[in-house]
């Protein structure tokens, strides 16, 4: 029997090296996602910069962008693209999310293979934060030309693919599944440099509603009317 | 090609059926019945000589024509920028290549020795090159006597002294040599050997840029152009290095064969929102453009001109350079994307301070400059207040109803209390109730219901998915 101490541990011999059991050291820079829980799961303790990552939705609009919101806060300081997104974005939602409307660009398509050059041309340029690109049907030499091409700068990559994509191979060494659970999003680990994990990880992504629009489940009461201000009246707290 | 019925050059192939200099055409004919003869015609070599000088421009200022077809450069100053004498032969390589000549290319410490080995090696370039003076000697007094012109004449007297090449020639004794066969003999050589001076006219590049092509074919793919359009493109490149400028708008002339009615030329306009002097730039904006051009007629020729030109800007100071790629970049990447996908494809945003969402929700064309002041008033003072969705549905899509409950894949349950929009009396009158509601999906969902107002008041209220919380 060999023992463990002959041995020095594989990730002390080469960086690139891990142990089946534990998450590999980041050979990207990466940005914190924003949620503990998630940071902690992830190679490297957020998302890798200048990579493909593959979001497998189940459909648009579950929270897929509540869910990139920090990291893309954080990228704001540069252009955010949406390439070919499901519907129209709203630039007063992403405003809210904390992506000022001056530094977002939407790239409308019509055909598959002008959605990918484009993306290349972003990804090439590399004067870009982020780019989300939506796509449904993508073949996997063109998934590695994306990713080839990501890694010529820090730009920010994740793709959106429906979740049947997951049966596919894909050069991307981070895909995760998202599907909509109640109060959030569950999160299911479908590859990474790291132990699999086969139960979704389930991380709170509440909308941020403000008190007036929550429903009072209370009966409605009588409640005294507000005085109505007049010009130059007298100050309405006087009155009552 | 002839020049008075004799062969002055021949193709390869004609060489191998046995064509040779100074056939004359019977001969020629008789060889070779599929030979295409062509007259020598100076003015269009002219042309491509100049042609050829303008790209070449772009590495030194000091070009010079020289006998016999060839251009003379002074490249001593450009050595370090283009990276050492084989780089920057190898670059003058690749131009001729894409402007479509082939040339012999030699390079020595005086002009008239660098000529000299151009005309004795042809194409090897490996022969060519001469860095240092003494190996510069050894190697011309290895030339043949008959390489210097105005020794021609007297070929047959040099051979019959024993004088077979110019190492010979200059033990010769001067004086003798200059009453036999005139001044201009000892001045060349003198030249060549780097003992007097050499003096050049050197080519002044005009103050305005035309180039014009006539194609061999006629083309019917506009893809095809970009071939040609290259061509124009390195003479455009050579010139404004020379002149010191940057571009701003060129113009691509395509013009059309003459049926029965004469066809105006089409315009390919290429507008930069910043200004360049390298061709790169200029062949992938141009390489959109055509792919996107449907062509009328074939088209016989091409011409450019630049329309705009700004004096070329100091390269940028700053010492590190800026993580992620400059402005000017960015810039150029919108443009690249806006010559293909369209301006109404590369969209910013413009939010419109409106009530209503779909209007509200505006994007416009990124070239369009949009002040920051005035884009910060458009937004409302709060925007958490009120929760809106990221997608945003181009057109509402009308909800099945089950149960007296609005019904999307399955029972939406509402989790806010209305929120009231009611405005437009103007032009589009909305009155409306929003509501985020939850499917069993547990997606969020944005609806409304439709307030009906006057007398169909007591119909079913309609319920509309109008957008979704990503």
């Amino acid at each position: 029997m060999i023992s463990p101490l002959n041995h020095p541990a594989p990730e002390s011999l080469h960086p690139s090296l891990w142990r089946a059991s534990q998450l590999a050291h980041a050979s990207a820079r990466c940005v914190d996602t924003g949620h503990p829980t998630l940071s902690s799961q992830l190679p490297g303790g957020g998302w890798p910069t200048g990579t493909l990552i593959d979001l497998l939705l189940q459909q648009p609009g579950i929270g897929e962008l509540r869910l990139l919101r920090p990291a893309l806060a954080a990228a704001a300081s540069r252009r955010i693209v949406l390439l070919q997104p499901p519907h129209a974005p709203q630039a007063l939602a992403l405003a809210a999310l904390g992506l000022p409307p001056s530094q977002l660009v939407w790239l409308r398509t019509t055909r598959s293979a002008d959605t990918l050059w484009a993306a290349e041309q972003v990804l090439r340029s590399g004067s870009c934060g982020a780019l989300l690109m939506w796509q449904n049907h993508a073949r996997s030499e063109s998934l590695r030309r994306l990713h080839l091409a990501a890694q010529c700068g820090e730009t920010l990559f994740f793709m959106f693919r429906p979740l049947a994509s997951a049966q596919d191979a894909s050069p991307s060494p981070l895909r995760l599944s998202l599907r909509p659970a109640a109060g959030g999003l569950d999160i299911g680990f479908v590859k990474r440099r790291g132990p699999q994990r086969d139960a979704p990880l389930f991380l709170p992504l509440s909308l941020p509603l403000t008190h007036s629009l929550l429903p009072q489940h209370h009966a409605p009461l009588d409640r005294p009317l507000s005085v109505p201000v007049t010009a130059r009246g007298v100050l309405p707290e006087l009155v009552q | 090609m002839l020049e008075q019925e004799r062969v002055l050059a021949a193709s390869p192939l004609a060489r191998a059926a046995g064509v040779q200099v100074g056939m004359r055409r019977g001969g020629v004919l008789m060889l070779m019945p599929e030979a295409r003869l062509v007259e020598r015609d100076l003015a269009l070599e002219a042309e491509a000589q100049h042609a050829v000088a303008m790209a070449l421009l772009q590495y030194t200022p000091l070009v010079a024509q020289g006998e016999e077809s060839t251009l003379l450069l002074d490249v001593g100053a450009s050595l370090r920028l283009f990276g050492g004498v084989k780089s920057l032969c190898r670059q003058m390589r690749a131009n001729l290549r894409t402007l479509g000549f082939s040339g012999a290319l030699s390079c020595a410490p005086t002009a008239r020795g660098a000529w000299m080995l151009a005309r004795a090696h042809g194409r090897q370039a490996r022969h060519g090159r001469v860095v240092k003076m003494p190996s510069l000697v050894r190697r011309l007094d290895r030339l043949p006597s008959a390489l210097v012109p105005p020794a021609r004449p007297f070929a047959a007297w040099f051979e019959g002294i024993g004088c077979f090449n110019l190492g010979d020639m200059r033990r010769l004794p001067r004086p003798g040599l200059q009453r036999r066969c005139g001044r201009s003999l000892l001045d060349m050589l003198d030249a060549a050997y780097g003992m007097t001076p050499e003096l050049f006219e050197w080519i002044e590049a005009p103050t305005t840029f035309h180039a014009k092509l006539e194609l061999f074919d006629r083309v019917e793919h506009a893809d095809a152009l970009l071939y040609a359009a290259q061509r124009l493109l390195l003479q455009l490149t050579g010139w404004l290095c020379a002149r010191q400028l940057a571009v701003e708008r060129i113009t691509f002339y395509l013009e059309h064969e003459r049926g029965k009615v004469a066809r105006a030329p089409t315009l390919v306009d290429i507008a930069l929102a910043e200004a360049t002097w390298r061709d790169e730039h200029l062949v992938r904006l141009l390489k959109e453009r055509l792919a996107k051009l449907e062509l009328e007629a074939p088209v016989i020729g091409l011409a450019l001109e630049a329309l705009q030109v700004q004096p070329m800007a100091p390269p940028s100071e700053s010492l590190f350079p800026e993580p992620g790629g400059s402005e000017e970049d960015r810039v150029r990447m919108f443009e690249l994307l806006v010559a293909r996908l369209g301006p109404e494809n590369v969209l910013q945003a413009a939010p419109f301070a409106d009530y209503r969402p779909d209007l509200a929700n505006g994007w416009v064309p990124v070239h369009h400059v949009l002040r920051a002041s005035k884009q910060a008033a458009q937004l409302p003072d709060d925007i958490h207040f009120f929760p809106r969705p990221a997608w945003l549905l181009s057109k509402p899509i009308a909800l099945l109803m089950r149960n007296h409950r609005p019904f999307y894949g399955s029972p939406l349950k509402m989790a806010t209390t209305p929120e009231r929009i009611e405005a437009g009396w103007w032009n589009a009158m909305q009155t409306r109730d929003y509501f985020i509601a939850q499917g069993q999906d547990h997606a969020l969902y944005w609806v409304y219901r439709e307030r009906i107002l006057g007398s169909h008041a007591d119909r079913d209220p309609r319920w509309f998915l109008h957008g979704l919380f990503a």
